[in-house]
């Protein structure tokens, strides 16, 4: 079967981008696959069209609740129905039904704690599995800015369920972290290795510099007003970014919307589809902002606190530009914007006073040690973790206690490993500020710090070699066009009623 | 953020209840808050209607737009936590209900439960038809819970009207329907909707865009969604499809968990000391929970806990005093207790 054939009738591309086609023919071959191809290049097609063309299942891990709902949903959207999302959005009942009924599915998107059940395991060993797919893979490297400890079992329930060709698929990863992807999974000697360059050499890079907050909103107003949408800014809170949107409103932008965590799923699902059709120009988001959505033409991404590492920088820039044209990444920064992520990152996790606290209150109350999560509210009390950090720390003694450690031990494995965390957050933050630094082509230095070196020559490439805003500019204002009077019976008979 | 039209409403609870509760009543009768005490306020002062319609009002933003109404002179408190309205407040009020009215048509008490329900399946609904009709079978569903899905596929294939046919009717009911609103222009549900090629709003860009105020607007959106409610069920035949969007949104008689179990406990003949005794609750909760009932219920008969002649005492009482405060009631009709007093009470807020 040609490959490009199932890729016109299935999904309606005509051609495959750049290494789509070279990994997909990797996995169908059946070598195991460790594949690196950047942010907003089709990385899902490569587990979506083997689907099409082998017998089997496809097991797809996901480390992200949200993410692996938008993914599934796009598959059902193209008129998949074969798809399910196993994980703790599905009620027990729901569970259960699933879990009898598995071999029915196609597609099996499964959270990573998914895979700590017995049953889900043993259920998952009687399925035929054409491909088992780690998504997001550097996660698993302890190395990551994005670790996540329930990758660690990774390989071992790729060995349970009888070694399936594997693809891990990442956006971003040094080679330290590519290290430790095929090491966990097993595949260290046995794999193929497709990795594309992380740049994207129409996304021009522009970083600004200004004295303080106040002419940081200041040249955010007039970014927006001059800037070619559509656009998202990002923000590190909430509050800021409806804070803004409000603003830019007030402005004159009359399309511009903020969309965070907090809002109703409602309000969410409406702001991101307006976004996609065009109703909207402008999105004033955080992080929560962009994960599986399919738009083309976002011709700019504007930071306006600084992002936490380089990779995740790359994911969020990484959402302009998808159809090739011309698109600019702009970062605000003013002296002082690194410690806010400093502060970030150190109260995500338990320090040593608070773990100390915690050792007492384990002293006390030996009882508690085989099941410590049902002590959430004491422990939380004597030692004032908040809720994140909680769950941080329940998840490591939980895990360490299943291994038979014993509890002085985990906690003083804990403070070391909390202190390796931490030094690695303030790690990443450096880089970023290095890089917000350094006098030199900042595509060259991001390429660097993924062992890369820079193709040839960009055009419009970055503020140090020379780069002309009025190139992302827009030509007339269009904002002004008066919306037509709004009649509601006109509405509801467009929306009900078949045209002739 | 703009809020003078919920002081409006507070204003508004503030005098029906006459300083006889505090003024936290307001916030748990705005949040909706399951309880007999509640549940009984909402009926014994009339104000049923705004039961659960700011239910996310917090006990922050009350105090303080509470201190706001004390600054302007328009509230005055009796002690710590009550409050009454001053004759400026009280011609505050008049001006601002003139043009801001609370809507009509809303009942939060009946139809609160049913109404979030009934927004899920009939915006999916319209969204479905609107793709169908376009023959367009790639987009995102605006609801995400499978039980509304799984509601739509069944609604689709049991409703009996044909697929081409279900938009038509969809449209025909609901013009007819929003056409009568008296005091709500329509548009605050329709701006809403999502179709083929055009996204709804959400409610803060719908109420920014008819230039309302987030809390006014959020009452006409509900007043709105309770008119169709109220009109189906008032009238099923006349809206047909409607009527099998509402089925099953659960419109029924609502008791708080435990009232519905001593309910069925009453109801196998069990009496109140039996029923206190067995669920290990004292005698007077089992009380409240009767009152819940005869409140809920108005095929609940109150004879067998008050004598019909000990009724008829207690509305002459209610009706003479000038306050509803069970304490004066039960000072002119010595002879009676509590429990009597609050479920001939119970009855009277409902024949209102």
């Amino acid at each position: 079967m040609r490959l490009e054939a199932v890729l016109q009738s299935k999904f309606g591309y005509p051609a495959f981008r750049p290494g789509q086609k070279e990994i997909i023919e990797s996995v169908l071959s059946g070598r195991n696959t460790v594949a690196m191809l950047p942010t907003g290049t089709g990385k899902s097609l490569c587990y979506q069209l083997p689907g099409y063309v082998i017998e089997g299942q496809v097991i797809i891990i996901s480390p992200l609740l949200s993410l692996m709902q938008d993914q599934a949903e796009q598959l059902m959207m193209n008129g998949e129905k074969k798809v399910i999302a196993f994980n703790s959005f599905l009620t027990s009942a729901e569970k259960k039904q699933a879990l009898i009924h598995l071999n029915q599915y196609k597609f099996i998107f499964i959270s990573p704690e998914m895979l700590y059940y017995e049953s889900v395991l043993s259920q998952l060993k009687k399925l035929r599995i054409a491909l088992f797919v780690v998504d997001e893979a550097h996660c698993i490297s302890q190395w990551g800015y994005d670790f996540r400890p329930d990758y660690l079992k990774l390989g071992e329930v790729r060995k349970i369920i009888g070694n399936p060709v594997t693809l891990a698929l990442t956006a971003t990863a040094t080679s330290e972290v590519k290290g430790d992807i095929k090491k966990s999974l097993g595949i260290l000697d046995d794999c193929s290795e497709f990795i594309y360059s992380v740049d994207r050499p129409n996304i021009a890079l522009s970083v600004e510099r200004l004295d303080n907050f106040r002419e940081k909103t200041e040249r955010l107003v007039e970014l927006a007003e001059i800037l070619k949408g559509p656009g998202i800014i990002y923000f590190s809170s909430k509050k800021k970014a409806e804070q803004s949107a409000e603003l830019l409103r007030d402005k004159g932008a009359k399309r511009v919307m903020a969309y965070h965590g907090g809002m109703d799923q409602e309000s969410r699902i409406l702001v991101q589809q307006q976004f996609i059709h065009g109703q909207l120009d402008l999105i004033c988001a955080t992080s929560a902002f962009g994960m599986g959505i399919n738009k083309d033409n976002i011709r700019y991404v504007i930071h306006f606190h600084m992002p936490l590492q380089i990779e995740s920088y790359l994911q969020e820039i990484g959402r302009a530009g998808r159809d090739g044209k011309q698109s600019i990444a702009i970062m605000l920064y003013s002296p002082g914007d690194e410690q806010l992520p400093i502060q970030l990152a150190e109260s995500e996790l338990p320090d040593k006073a608070q773990i100390d606290w915690i050792m007492e209150w384990v002293e006390e109350n030996p009882n508690a040690i085989p099941n410590i999560g049902l002590f959430e509210e004491q422990i939380k009390q004597r030692s004032g973790l908040t809720d994140v950090q909680w769950r941080i720390f329940n998840d490591f003694f939980d895990r360490k206690s299943k291994s038979g450690l014993d509890y002085r031990r985990i906690l003083q494995d804990m403070k070391g490993y909390y202190e390796g965390r931490i030094k690695l957050k303030r790690d990443s933050i450096e880089e970023v500020y290095k890089w917000i630094h350094k006098k030199t082509c900042r595509r060259e230095n991001i390429l660097s710090y993924f062992d890369e070196g820079k193709n040839a020559s960009v055009p419009s490439c970055c503020d140090i070699c020379g780069l002309q805003l009025g190139n992302f500019t827009r030509n007339t204002n269009s904002d002004n066009q008066e919306s037509p009077l709004y009649d509601w019976k006109n509405h509801l008979e467009y929306l009900l009623i078949p045209s002739e | 953020m703009e809020r003078s039209y919920l002081k409006t409403v507070i204003m508004y609870c503030v005098k029906e209840l006459q300083g006889q509760r505090t003024i936290y009543s307001i916030l748990h009768l705005l949040n909706g808050k399951k309880s007999s005490q509640t549940i009984q306020d909402a009926h014994l002062f009339q104000l049923t209607p705004l039961f659960r319609t700011f239910g996310s009002l917090s006990r922050d933003v009350l105090d303080q737009l509470a201190q706001e109404l004390v600054s302007s002179c328009w509230m005055a408190p009796t002690d710590e936590k009550h409050f009454i309205l001053t004759s400026e407040g009280q011609e505050e009020l008049g001006r601002s209900l003139l043009e801001c009215p609370i809507p009509s048509s809303l009942n939060g008490w009946l139809y609160h439960s049913a109404g979030d329900l009934f927004w899920e399946r009939i915006t999916l609904l319209i969204q479905v038809i609107s793709h169908l009709n376009n023959n367009n079978v790639k987009y995102l569903p605006i609801q995400r819970k499978r039980d509304v899905h799984e509601w739509l596929k069944y609604f689709l294939r049991t409703s009996g009207f044909a697929r081409n046919e279900v938009g038509v009717v969809l449209n025909r009911e609901l013009c007819q329907c929003l056409e009568r609103l008296s005091d709500i222009n329509p548009a605050v549900l329709t701006l809403r909707l999502t179709g083929y090629n055009r996204i709804g709003l959400t409610a803060v860009q719908t109420s920014e865009q008819l230039g309302i105020s987030h809390d006014y607007y959020h009452h006409q959106f509900l007043g709105a969604i309770h008119h169709i409610l109220a009109s189906v069920k008032e009238n099923p035949a006349e809206y047909p499809l409607i009527d099998k969007l509402v089925s099953g949104t659960g419109n029924e008689v609502q008791l708080t968990l435990s009232a519905q179990k001593t309910y069925t406990l009453l109801k196998q003949g069990l009496n109140l000391d039996v029923i206190a005794k067995t669920r290990n609750l004292k005698k007077s909760t089992i009380e409240d929970h009767v009152v819940e009932i005869a409140l809920n219920d108005s095929g609940f008969n109150i004879t067998s806990y008050v004598s019909e002649k000990k009724q008829k005492l207690i509305l002459q009482a209610a009706n003479s005093a000038d306050s509803l405060q069970l304490k004066q009631i039960r000072q002119m009709v010595p002879e009676s207790d509590y429990f009597e007093i609050r479920l001939v009470m119970a009855k009277l807020g409902e024949g209102q």
